[in-house]
């Protein structure tokens, strides 16, 4: 037995060594053919963020010649125990992949060590920001971009049509895990359902209820998470007549569907994937949806003409037309409208597309600190990496 | 029929090669092509070195959760409460980082220190099972698997609560501590981190000279299977089912431990990754036997990493491996069944 | 009915259990079959009774060839065996058990059953009350239960397979006198046992087994040296009672109160002295075990304290493990489930009871112990057989070969029970060398005959109660029989009162 351990402690010294290198230089171009590997958090079709993502990849496919996906979805530690994403990502490499998306802000630390680890292979970390030099987190990885949509105008369009549609004056937001991104959705939602509360509706501010009631994660897991389904239900059982979805799943329609089915109109706006508004009919106003395709053939052209450079994008809609598939980053699916709020939706997109900034002051967190001086406008960072939820809106800001 | 080594292997072969076929049924009736799936399996648990490296890193914390319950079993002993034993280790090893991370001690010192503390996590949490069973009355199955369910939620309390990132309750769990703070990788591999394979083939190379080879291994036999016996013939029972326990409990603190500085970098909500479960299976598996642990944990973690191929490559649910597993477990133990019946049946007698 | 076995073989592995019997038993004859342990009694007789096929060979029942592969066969053609352990359904009412195995309707007739089973048991004198639960039967009672319940479902021939283990005395005699009854009415029975007395005193012929194979069938009267020489091959010598001095104080239990599951003591008072043999006699259940496990620590008094040595330390409350230390052994009657480990070898027993010191296991000098030992016990194994793998006897023997020395004081239950004449003679022949060197020993038996020959001095347990030490000389069979039926207690105290 001696002698064993002893061979052993004589490999461990042979074998180790710490990777502390990490190469300074970008991957060479890939050339006229690319394999991508991606790696999503949830299932392929979840009608959520995780089909978002793949789609934008079939969308690549289908503009960018020479490109091939290979995929692995349900990329987390409930899913597939043992495992780890950068591990996943190597499953990937190993069947040809030489540009890597890793599709979720979950994966971050994983990702980064993919990319350390990796350096030869291209890396797309979605909704990222370590490659942004303005942004707290910087991190330069040569081989890394991240890209993120800028989902907060959609979101605040949500919140339009959800003011302009509740009877009782109570919006419920379902969010997932509190982070910068949440917060920062969630308050958009509210500035803009205050707006149209305000603007459109002439009623009084003080009489708009915004609550945020966070799950603990992107989608169910049952035993950790809150069930969405029962955060949902106690919503609509108290007078939340419109329920915003800021999770992967559509729990919030099914919900929706099935109180207005029993005779209770009620109403939800579901997340991330143009066509989730198909879970609902009749109870969906909408969604705000990711584009993801245009963002991802840009950075897969780079990665194989030799033009990649590590950045951060946050893209933003195209507001000729927010729906355009080619263009815009992020769009807002129109639902059940009353045509009152469906001319609302029209009119606020077009007041945003003329310059409307709704991250103006005065602005208050939600602890009554000052966020915005009277017309202060926030800067992208401020944004990104919002501290707290707003004033007026109800529910947790960090977690406890 | 006698009881031979000879049958005793047929039987075993019979079982593995039912289990395959019952596996071959499912796969078919699900539409799929079988041998490609058991190609890919194989290809992606020994296709490279990379593959191999990441079916020796998910071998380590089963094997050693193997070798723990060899002991309990070997106690007589359900160690159920495996699980949460891991957690437990998992969530010391965490704290113990978290407290020496700005220390600046030499990183060895710290992980050497952050693991002995996932061992006495892992430890306390097994006497906790034990105590509840010799002092309480409670069933070993119960008093673990409520233990479990006090681990996770514990655990997912400190992730989303007091360990949380700044600002931010992530499933992704803690924020992953500093290189440098990693159990040393090896060169070529992304994440085979030799000390701990050392320390899980010194651990079952223990567990086994222990077991077969000295006094208090045989009064663990001696006590699981006659405690009356034993008792009678001098052995204190319940000292050695604790002691079981705790020996168990320094095993999953270690593979707890191994998670958290080798593999995850970090707290995470299910940071067992069902090892105890699988665990428990390898040993019924193994009949309880520690020579042959080390062989079947490997062969259980080279399903595991390589069913990672099957939703790549075929668009197929990887659980099909926890399917090859558990009809493998079921077939072995029906097998010595009936082997056992049939041994009775012609026993000698007169 | 007329039995006939022709040729019967039947191997287990190398093992011939049966090798080429053949006898024929006529109708009314009440046939006894004798043998030592491991002779090849039982296997003959579940070959008879259909739990095993021959290897080669035939029976003929009334001259016709019969082939009888199930014990359903065998009770179709007539043939019902009594275990030595009753394959009864303890947690079921009497009548039910009775019940099943009746082939047939899905639906039992509990009342035409039950009326039989009133007038079946009246015939034999039986009381035993259909509506009681079996697990309230004594062993007898069970028996009794058995054999109605085989005549019911039409046995003509009757297979008892040690029967007189672990009852009483008269509850022997009431089984004897049933069985005499029956084979008057034409039965065939055939009587397993190694007891040479309950044969001499039952059968009409006896039939001698040893490994295996036939030695010979004896008609009456039978001559006891001619038995016991064809069945060991030579006769064994009776060992008489050596008489002993009063040696020291060993143990010493005070007014002990003890608090059984269905029985309750009062006030118990026994010296052990040195060298000395105490018996506890008494049907099964009358507080013996209570008592004897009570002396060892392994159950607790509730009142009096028990003191060991002659310097009267107090051990009241102490575990078996404190008596253990100042050496006190215990040996359980069930050998299987309470003193050896089954699966383990005979050399991992002996490094258990040895307490060896390091961390190690020192093989070679654990087996040379182990061989030593065997030798010494004349246990028939090898250092590596497993325990379970050994007979009767010599589990016995390896229990004895199990104890450290020097002991104090041993505690037995049942030393000799379903052993042959030889291992009996023996295992009592090591326990007497044991006291020659000052072990006292403490012993319970339901044999009346071995408790009176090996004790000096007898305490008799009835329903709770028990007589103060009572010399072995001044008893006999017939008079701790009736002590041991609950008779003559009123004389036994005024006796206490003159005395």
């Amino acid at each position: 037995m001696r002698d064993i351990s002893k061979l052993f402690l004589l490999l461990t010294i042979a074998l180790v060594a710490v990777s502390g290198a990490f190469a300074q230089s970008t991957p060479p171009a890939a050339g006229p053919n690319l394999t991508i590997g991606l790696v999503m958090v949830g299932p392929y079709n979840d009608h959520g963020w995780s089909q978002a993502n793949y789609d934008g990849l079939q969308y690549v496919l289908a503009k960018v010649p020479g490109t091939k996906l290979v995929y692995i979805d349900k990329a987390n530690s409930a899913d597939r125990p043992g495992t780890t994403v950068s591990q996943l990502g190597e499953s990937l490499v190993a069947q040809g992949a030489k540009l890597v998306i890793f599709s979720s802000d979950d994966m971050t630390d994983e990702a980064i060590k993919f990319a350390q680890d990796h350096p030869d292979i291209f890396v797309i970390l979605t909704s990222g920001s370590q490659q942004w030099k303005e942004g707290k987190n910087y991190l330069p990885l040569p081989n890394m971009i991240n890209v993120m949509g800028r989902m907060e105008y959609m979101k605040m369009v949500a919140g339009v049509a959800a003011a302009m549609t509740t009877k009782t004056g109570k919006i419920g937001f379902l969010g997932p895990l509190i982070n910068d991104e949440t917060r920062r959705l969630a308050s958009s939602a509210y500035l803009g359902a205050r707006y149209a509360w305000v603007n459109y509706l002439k009623k009084d501010p003080a009489k708009l209820t915004f609550k945020v009631t966070w799950i603990g994660f992107w989608f169910n897991i049952p035993g950790v998470t809150s069930d969405p389904t029962q955060v949902a239900d106690d919503f609509f059982n108290s007078g939340f007549d419109v329920v915003i979805s800021g999770i992967d799943t559509t729990e919030a329609v099914a919900e929706a569907a099935k109180y207005t089915a029993q005779g209770k109109q009620v109403w939800a706006i579901p997340y991330d994937y143009s066509k989730a508004i198909d879970e609902g009919k009749g109870v969906s106003l909408g969604v705000p949806y990711f584009n993801w395709g245009p963002a991802y053939v840009n950075a897969v052209k780079s990665a194989m003409n030799g033009t990649w450079k590590n950045h951060f994008e946050w893209n933003g809609p195209d507001w000729k037309n927010i729906n355009n598939p080619d263009t815009s980053a992020v769009g807002f699916n129109k639902g059940t409208l009353s045509k009152d709020a469906s001319a609302a939706v029209d009119k606020f997109v077009g007041e945003l597309g003329k310059g409307l900034n709704l991250w103006v002051g005065p602005l208050n967190y939600q602890d009554g600190t000052v966020f915005l001086k009277n017309k202060e406008k926030a800067t992208d960072q401020q944004i990104w990496y919002l501290p707290q939820l707003l004033q007026g809106m109800e529910g947790q800001s960090v977690s406890k | 029929m006698r009881d031979t080594r000879t049958n005793r292997i047929l039987f075993q072969i019979g079982a593995i090669l039912f289990a395959l076929i019952v596996t071959t049924l499912v796969l078919s009736l699900a539409g799929a092509q079988p041998f490609a799936a058991y190609k890919y399996i194989m290809l992606g648990a020994v296709g490279s070195w990379d593959v191999v490296s990441n079916v020796l890193v998910s071998w380590v914390p089963l094997l050693l959760a193997t070798s723990g319950l060899l002991v309990t079993f070997t106690v007589g002993l359900w160690n159920i409460g495996i699980e949460g034993q891991i957690t437990l280790g998992a969530i010391f090893t965490t704290w113990a980082m978290r407290l020496l991370q700005d220390s600046g001690w030499n990183p060895s010192l710290i992980l050497v220190i952050a693991v002995l503390a996932g061992m006495l996590g892992g430890t306390l949490w097994a006497l906790l099972a034990g105590a509840l069973k010799t002092f309480g009355g409670v069933n070993e199955i119960f008093g673990g698997l409520g233990l479990n369910f006090v681990a996770t939620a514990l655990n997912i309390w400190l992730i989303f609560g007091p360990w949380k990132r700044p600002g931010v309750a992530s499933m992704s769990g803690t924020l992953p501590f500093d290189r440098s703070l990693w159990m040393p990788i090896a060169a070529g591999s992304s994440r085979l981190t030799p000390a701990t394979l050392v320390i899980a083939i010194v651990g079952i190379i223990a567990v086994y000279a222990t077991i077969e080879g000295t006094y208090f291994g045989l009064k663990l036999k001696a006590v699981g299977r006659n405690p009356k016996s034993a008792y009678i013939l001098g052995i204190p029972t319940w000292q050695h089912m604790m002691a079981s326990f705790a020996i168990c409990g320094v095993f999953a603190g270690l593979a707890g431990a191994v998670q958290v500085t080798a593999v995850y970098h970090r707290l995470i909500p299910s940071i067992s990754s069902g090892y105890g479960y699988l665990g428990l299976m390898v040993a019924m598996l193994v009949g309880y036997k520690a020579s042959l642990a080390a062989p079947v944990a490997l062969f259980f973690a080279a399903l595991n990493v390589g069913s990672i191929q099957l939703p790549i490559i075929l668009k197929l649910d990887s659980s099909l491996a926890g399917v090859l597993q558990g009809t493998l477990v079921l077939f072995v133990i029906l097998g010595q069944g009936v082997r056992t019946k049939l041994l009775k049946k012609t026993k000698v007698s007169s | 009915m007329q039995v006939e076995l022709r040729g019967i073989t039947k191997c287990f592995g190398a093992l011939r259990a049966n090798d080429n019997i053949s006898f024929t038993v006529p109708p009314s004859t009440i046939e006894g079959i004798l043998g030592e342990n491991g002779a090849g009694k039982s296997t003959l007789m579940k070959i008879l009774s259909g739990f095993y096929s021959p290897d080669s060979g035939d029976i003929l029942l009334d001259g016709e060839k019969v082939k009888i592969d199930t014990p359903a066969d065998a009770i179709l053609q007539g043939i019902g065996m009594l275990h030595q352990d009753p394959l009864d359904f303890p947690p079921l009412k009497v009548i039910d058990d009775f019940i099943l195995g009746e082939k047939g309707g899905l639906l039992p007739n509990r009342k035409r059953a039950s009326k039989e089973f009133k007038e079946l048991s009246a015939r034999f004198d039986f009381s035993i009350d259909p509506e009681s639960y079996v697990d309230t039967l004594t062993v007898g009672e069970r028996q009794q239960l058995e054999i109605l319940r085989l005549l019911w479902l039409g046995a003509r021939v009757l297979i008892l397979d040690e029967p007189t283990t672990g009852i009483s005395l008269p509850q022997k005699e009431k089984l004897f006198a049933t069985l005499k009854k029956l084979a008057a009415e034409g039965m065939t029975i055939l009587f397993v046992s190694h007891k040479l007395e309950d044969v001499e005193a039952l059968c009409s012929r006896a039939t001698v087994l040893r490994q295996g194979k036939l030695i010979g069938t004896m008609e009456l009267p039978f001559a006891t040296k001619a038995l016991v020489e064809m069945m060991f091959g030579k006769e064994m010598p009776q060992e008489s009672k050596t008489q002993l001095k009063m040696g020291m104080n060993v143990l010493n239990a005070k007014h002990i109160d003890l608090d059984g599951v269905r029985i309750q003591i009062k006030g118990v008072d026994l010296q052990v002295h040195a060298g000395e043999v105490i018996g506890l006699a008494g049907m099964e259940g009358s507080g013996q075990t209570l008592f004897l496990s009570a002396c060892a620590g392994l159950s607790q008094p509730v009142g009096g304290s028990f003191c060991l040595d002659e310097e009267e330390k107090d051990m009241t409350g102490q575990t078996y493990h404190e008596f253990r230390k100042k050496g006190v052994a215990y040996l359980p009657a069930a050998r299987l489930e309470q003193a050896l480990i089954p699966g383990l070898s005979l050399t991992e027993h002996f490094i258990l009871s040895e307490g060896m010191r390091g961390f190690f296991i020192d093989r070679k000098k654990a087996e040379d112990l182990a061989k030593s030992r065997i030798a010494l016990y004349n246990i028939k194994g090898r250092p590596d057989s497993t325990v379970e793998s050994l007979s009767g006897g010599n589990q016995q023997r390896a229990l004895l070969a199990l104890m450290r020395d020097p002991l104090k004081l041993i505690l037995v239950e049942h030393p000799t029970r379903g052993l042959d004449v030889e291992s009996t003679i023996y295992i009592w022949g090591k326990l007497k060398e044991r006291c020659a060197n000052g072990t006292a020993i403490v012993f319970i038996s339901s044999d009346l005959d071995e408790i009176l020959k090996y004790s000096d001095r007898v305490l008799v347990f009835f329903a709770g109660r028990v007589t103060p030490p009572l010399n072995a000389s001044s008893l006999n069979v017939e008079r701790l029989g009736r002590l041991i039926g609950g008779k003559d207690w009123d004389m036994l105290e005024t006796e206490a009162a003159h005395a």
